[in-house]
């Protein structure tokens, strides 16, 4: 590189080049639902050449894929991150649902392309987000150790479990509720909790539950 | 179009003059020897046969992929007859929606119904829609795939049938002792059936439809689970 001139690596650019690209898709997806957008809309909003889309997406579809795996990947890195500051696998249920509402809660147009949206973009889309959020199994998996009937448990838990949180949250969304959804952390939290602890043991580990206060 | 396993004669045989809606859109029109359905079942009602085209073409194509000009040849009435009875291809699809929803949540009901006592309910009712959904892979793939992509008034009531399962769990709190009701909170019967739904989703987007009966166990130990406690649960769950 020439001496005086530090150019940004281009790795660095391409990188928030997409997400600049995917804010602006749930922006203008809130505005006008999926089948309404057109990539047109997404780089009005976004303020980038045409080429600069394609460089990034094949297309309007694929920019969804990306845009939903981005925000699942980002709520799984918050999750983790929350629950590594706690020691016992409750407490870490506890502040990685926390961290998983306060994400959709302060991001809702983006909530909404992601787990709304995403779905009316076809079979790849509905398949690839629920695979998605099978993402959210292993650590809840992590309760059969710590559980007394850890044995008995029904093999498909954790994945029923991690579907009914999010069908929450999608109809939260789709309801315009989002604002509301951090409240719901303590009877997610004991939905989650109570197979593998037994309600009483559960409701006491919701009742400690506080809304995350990471931004 | 897989086969009925029991072998019993289906409820339709014993109605007498059966409606054109009773049938599943699948049902309504295609020819014996491809699906192995008696040619009773063909209807020469053409927005029934519109219908079965839809699921035909839709199962083929895809939603997105699938034409009107597929769906009329598949129907064998011609385009203009389409647009005599439908604006669209949403349109129709709505119509095939309505069609299997209904036909399914007939199939719960009546199981629901004919059951002993709450908790067996549950389980006779999922698992009458379990079979269905397994006995008609294609008309699942519709239901639970499909229907995102067609449109807001499918998502509406893709949506709506979802939430119309919860009243089915919610009478488990009938009778219930005040310590096991201060458990259940306002989202536990959403959170049941979503929960239930997304497992079933995931295994018809697999193509693994002829597995979903197996679910059964889990599905009532899960569901039942907050109203009887996991013992009483897994015991209903895996006998029988």
């Amino acid at each position: 590189m020439p001496p005086g001139r530090h150019p940004l690596p281009r790795e660095f650019i391409a990188r928030h080049q997409r997400a600049r690209i995917i804010a602006a898709l749930a922006e203008v997806t809130v505005e006008k639902g999926y089948r309404s957008v057109t990539v047109a809309d997404i780089v009005r909003r976004a303020g980038i050449a045409r080429n600069t889309f394609y460089e990034n997406f094949s297309s309007k579809e694929d920019c969804f894929l990306a845009a939903s795996e981005f925000a699942l990947d980002e709520a799984l890195r918050r999750v983790t991150d929350a629950a590594g500051k706690v020691d016992s696998w409750p407490a870490r249920v506890n502040v990685g649902l926390a961290a998983l509402l306060h994400y959709a809660a302060t991001e809702p147009a983006l909530a909404r392309a992601c787990i709304v949206e995403v779905l009316s973009a076809g079979p790849a889309a509905v398949e690839r987000y629920e695979s998605s959020i099978q993402a959210f199994v292993p650590p809840l998996r992590l309760g059969r150790k710590v559980s007394p009937n850890g044995e008995q448990l029904p093999e498909t838990l954790e994945e029923t479990i991690v579907g009914g949180i999010f069908w929450i949250l999608y109809q939260r969304i789709v309801m315009g509720q989002v604002e509301e959804i951090e409240e719901l952390l303590p009877e997610l939290v004991e939905f989650s909790l109570t197979p593998y602890l037994g309600a009483e043991a559960a409701k006491r580990a919701a009742a400690v539950a506080e809304p995350s206060v990471e931004g | 179009m897989a086969r009925k396993r029991s072998g019993k004669p289906t409820r339709k045989t014993t109605r007498p003059a059966p409606e054109a809606e009773d049938y599943p859109p699948e049902l309504a029109r295609l020819p014996p020897g491809r699906h192995g359905l008696p040619r009773e079942f063909v209807t020469h009602n053409q927005r029934e046969r519109l219908i079965a085209g839809l699921a035909e073409a839709v199962a083929e194509h895809g939603y997105s992929g699938a034409t009107i000009a597929h769906i009329t040849r598949s129907a064998a009435v011609s385009r203009r007859t389409f647009y005599e009875h439908f604006a669209g291809k949403d349109e129709c699809f709505v119509a095939g929606y309505d069609a299997v929803m209904g036909e399914l949540r007939e199939r719960v009901s009546e199981a629901f119904e004919e059951a002993d006592d709450w908790a067996q309910a549950v389980k006779a009712g999922i698992a009458a829609m379990l079979q269905f959904l397994a006995a008609n892979p294609s008309l699942a793939r519709l239901c639970m795939v499909e229907a995102l992509v067609a449109g807001p008034a499918v998502v509406e009531r893709y949506d709506a049938a979802i939430q119309s399962f919860v009243p089915y769990f919610q009478k488990g709190r009938e009778g219930r002792s005040p310590e096991v009701l201060s458990r259940l909170s306002a989202t536990t019967e959403e959170a049941l059936v979503g929960g239930m739904v997304s497992l079933i989703s995931r295994r018809i987007i697999a193509g693994r439809t002829e597995e979903l009966e197996e679910l059964l166990p889990d599905l009532v130990e899960f569901t039942l689970t907050p109203y009887l406690g996991s013992d009483e649960a897994a015991k209903i769950a895996n006998e029988g």
